[in-house]
């Protein structure tokens, strides 16, 4: 079968249908990525045994790839009686994968404020609640901006894993598409340069971002 | 079929794996160095393309890579094993981040050395051979190490292609029997008997790498 | 948390005519004792300079005042008040004895005048028109008013110091504490931090300035303690302690840096 550039376009609007469930899941699992590695990162300050317990969580769920994880998670929960949609499976499923990775961002984020901050908080006086509100949080949130913005990134070109536990996101799209109509090539090569350009959109879009950031902090 | 002998099944499937994996760093370490070496060296119109060409490998979804080139490809009249298209797309995509850490270590390194290659009357690219790339190289290899990991996890992608790697047995084992918590449990558990040392090694090297920088001297 | 925190049963008040009192202070870090059997007092008013060579204790005995560092054996009142080494809050305390760091340790986040006004609103608890009026006056004394918009990175490191004491001189502590204040900053900015420094002795401010710069203390110090090993090896007014040394080391080190 020769490749058929003008079959290859008339699929573009179908997949760009799905653009949207791509953002958004990229969207709330970047959220919960972000907020399962906050409380890694949280509960490994808390203690020495908390610390090795969540290194090695940390460990294996990054030793193992995202589809395993991804079909571990599909066809586990079922088994024990929890059935969830799939994109809910999906968000899950990347929160987990990617959480290491934030909970690794937060730390540096947090390290990065010099101790001389805190000492200077401190003998102003101003309470520990204060100190973390109005001292820690604005500086560590600057420092975790780039980061995760690129994380972002990675998230959304992460979704298209997703297709293969049935989300209808734009992979998903253009793998049915072909299941319809036997011609693989085509949808497969616009959903390729979709994501390709989405992805350097974004990327770039962060990278202002950070270009902004950098400025705001005039140094 | 007891666990163990799930695990067995799964790691009948890793010679594909290895092989998918080797043949990727047979792409992926050539286009890091390469691409890496050149985005560091050049400016203007050659830069703008040579970033293009990563970006390319790069920013796509590596999922979306593999389908892509497995698909689209014989219907312009390539036709590829299924190892060697997989090995491309994902060595490929891994190159594209490496390149990018290739050229981090170059810029990393203090302008000093090279202007005394110059001074003594090297050729730029016996500079590079003999002055820049071995000290680039310890900053490169933890990242490097890290790529290959992500190598090792991504030829669970070829398992939807057909190839029979560990992922594919996995799957295959769960229609002959309905056992899915101990088969994508091994599965699992396959995946961290491989990756784990490789993260464990990754993490020795870094900390003999950051030894060895201090005494390079900070300001 | 309140004064009762902080107040030992049975302690008693050595009332306004000591600002400082530090009795047989001993601090260890780990099996390293770094404070040996230390005895200073400082009266409301006074300017004390610490100097020693380095690894002496002296950054470690003012930080001790304000228990940024905490001792384990011995006393210190402020105001006359026992400091419990061991009390978990200790913003009352650290409200009435004000700091100025090596690094000056500014928000680098918020503006110079937020930087003044942050402890006020939110330690002190005032209104916001009332805590920026506080900040205005200070950053006024310092000579910094122009720059209340900016944030410290726009700042040169004498300006930044200046605000640093401006934002420690806005919560109204009853003692300042100085540690290093100008050895991170370019020769040229040194002096108009010192100037700073010299009118707020000369307004009455009670200080204890951990320096090198010996010029300062000559003019502006009321005694002199000489540290070394952990210990008070020497304590004179400038004017025994520059010119007859009683001690051997005291005598090493003026030679040193003089």
């Amino acid at each position: 079968m020769k490749f058929n550039l003008a079959f290859a376009i008339e699929t573009l609007p179908v997949i760009l249908s799905a653009l949207w469930t791509t953002i958004w899941v990229t969207i709330a699992s970047c959220a919960g990525a972000a907020i399962l590695g906050f409380l890694l990162e949280i509960t490994r300050r808390s203690g020495r045994v908390m610390s090795y317990v969540m290194r090695f969580a940390i460990d294996f769920v990054r030793s193992t790839p995202l589809l395993v994880q991804l079909y571990f998670l599909y066809f586990v929960l079922p088994f024990y009686g929890i059935t969830l949609p799939a994109f809910v499976v999906g968000i899950m499923g990347l929160s987990i994968y990617y959480s290491g990775y934030l909970a690794e961002v937060f730390k540096a984020g947090i390290d990065g404020i010099p101790n001389g901050q805190f000492e200077a908080a401190q003998s102003l006086g101003l309470k520990r609640f204060d100190i973390v509100m109005f001292v820690i949080a604005p500086q560590m949130l600057r420092n975790i901006a780039a980061p995760m913005g690129n994380y972002f990134v990675s998230i959304l070109k992460a979704t298209p894993y997703l297709a293969v536990i049935a989300v209808p996101e734009m992979l998903g799209e253009a793998m049915e598409v072909a299941s319809d109509t036997f011609r693989y090539a085509e949808p497969m090569l616009t959903v390729g340069v979709v994501f390709l350009v989405l992805a350097v959109t974004v990327a770039h879009l962060v990278r202002l971002m950070e270009v902004r950031l950098l400025k705001s902090a005039r140094r | 079929m007891s666990f163990v002998d799930i695990l067995i099944g799964i790691f009948d499937g890793f010679g594909v794996t290895a092989s998918v994996t080797l043949w990727g760093m047979a792409y992926a370490v050539p286009f890091a160095l390469i691409f890496g070496i050149l985005q560091h060296f050049t400016t203007g119109p050659a830069r703008v393309a040579v970033t293009s060409i990563i970006e390319f490998w790069r920013s796509s979804p590596v999922i979306v890579l593999l389908f892509v080139f497995y698909y689209s490809l014989p219907t312009v009249g390539i036709t590829l094993s299924g190892i060697t298209v997989a090995a491309m797309a994902l060595g490929l995509n891994i190159g594209g981040y490496g390149s990018q850490a290739v050229r981090a270590a170059l810029q990393s390194l203090d302008p000093g050395q090279v202007e005394a290659g110059k001074a003594l009357g090297l050729r730029r690219l016996q500079i590079l051979v003999l002055i820049e790339l071995p000290q680039a190289f310890k900053a490169m290899t933890p990242t490097f190490i890290n790529q290959f990991i992500q190598l090792i996890k991504g030829t669970a992608l070829v398992s939807l292609i057909t190839l029979s790697d560990m992922t594919f047995r996995a799957k295959e084992i769960s229609q002959l029997q309905y056992d899915p918590v101990r088969t994508y449990t091994a599965l699992l558990v396959a995946y961290f008997i491989v990756c784990y040392p490789a993260t464990i090694f990754g993490r020795w090297v870094e900390k003999r790498v950051a030894v060895k920088g201090r005494s390079q001297g900070e300001i | 948390m309140q004064v009762g925190a902080l107040m030992k049963s049975g302690s008693v008040s050595h009332r306004s005519e000591v600002a400082v009192d530090i009795v047989s202070l001993n601090k260890w870090y780990g099996t390293f004792h770094v404070l040996k059997d230390i005895n200073l007092r400082v009266k409301p008013g006074q300017q004390i300079v610490i100097c020693g060579p380095s690894g002496s204790g002296k950054s470690t005995l003012i930080r001790c005042v304000n228990q940024l560092e905490r001792h384990q054996d011995g006393q210190i009142f402020i105001d006359g008040r026992e400091i419990d080494p061991k009390a978990r809050a200790l913003h009352d305390l650290r409200r009435d004895v004000g700091m100025v760091f090596q690094h000056f340790n500014l928000f680098p986040h918020l503006t110079v005048l937020q930087n003044c006004t942050l402890a006020l609103r939110r330690a002190r608890g005032m209104e916001r028109r009332e805590a920026e009026e506080i900040a205005r006056h200070y950053l006024e004394r310092v000579r910094i008013p122009e720059q209340m918009g900016k944030y410290p990175s726009q700042l040169s490191g004498g300006q930044q110091q200046r605000v640093a004491i401006a934002r420690a001189l806005c919560m109204h502590p009853k003692v300042m504490l100085f540690d290093e204040p100008t050895s991170a900053l370019d020769p040229e900015m040194i002096n108009e931090v010192l100037d700073v420094m010299i009118e707020l002795a000369r307004d009455g401010m009670t200080m204890l300035c951990v320096t090198h710069e010996m010029g300062f203390a000559r003019r502006v110090a009321d005694s002199i303690v000489f540290m070394d090993g952990g210990r008070v090896v020497e304590q004179a007014p400038p004017s025994e302690f520059f010119t007859s040394p009683q001690n051997e080391r005291t005598r090493t080190f003026l030679s040193q840096i003089l």
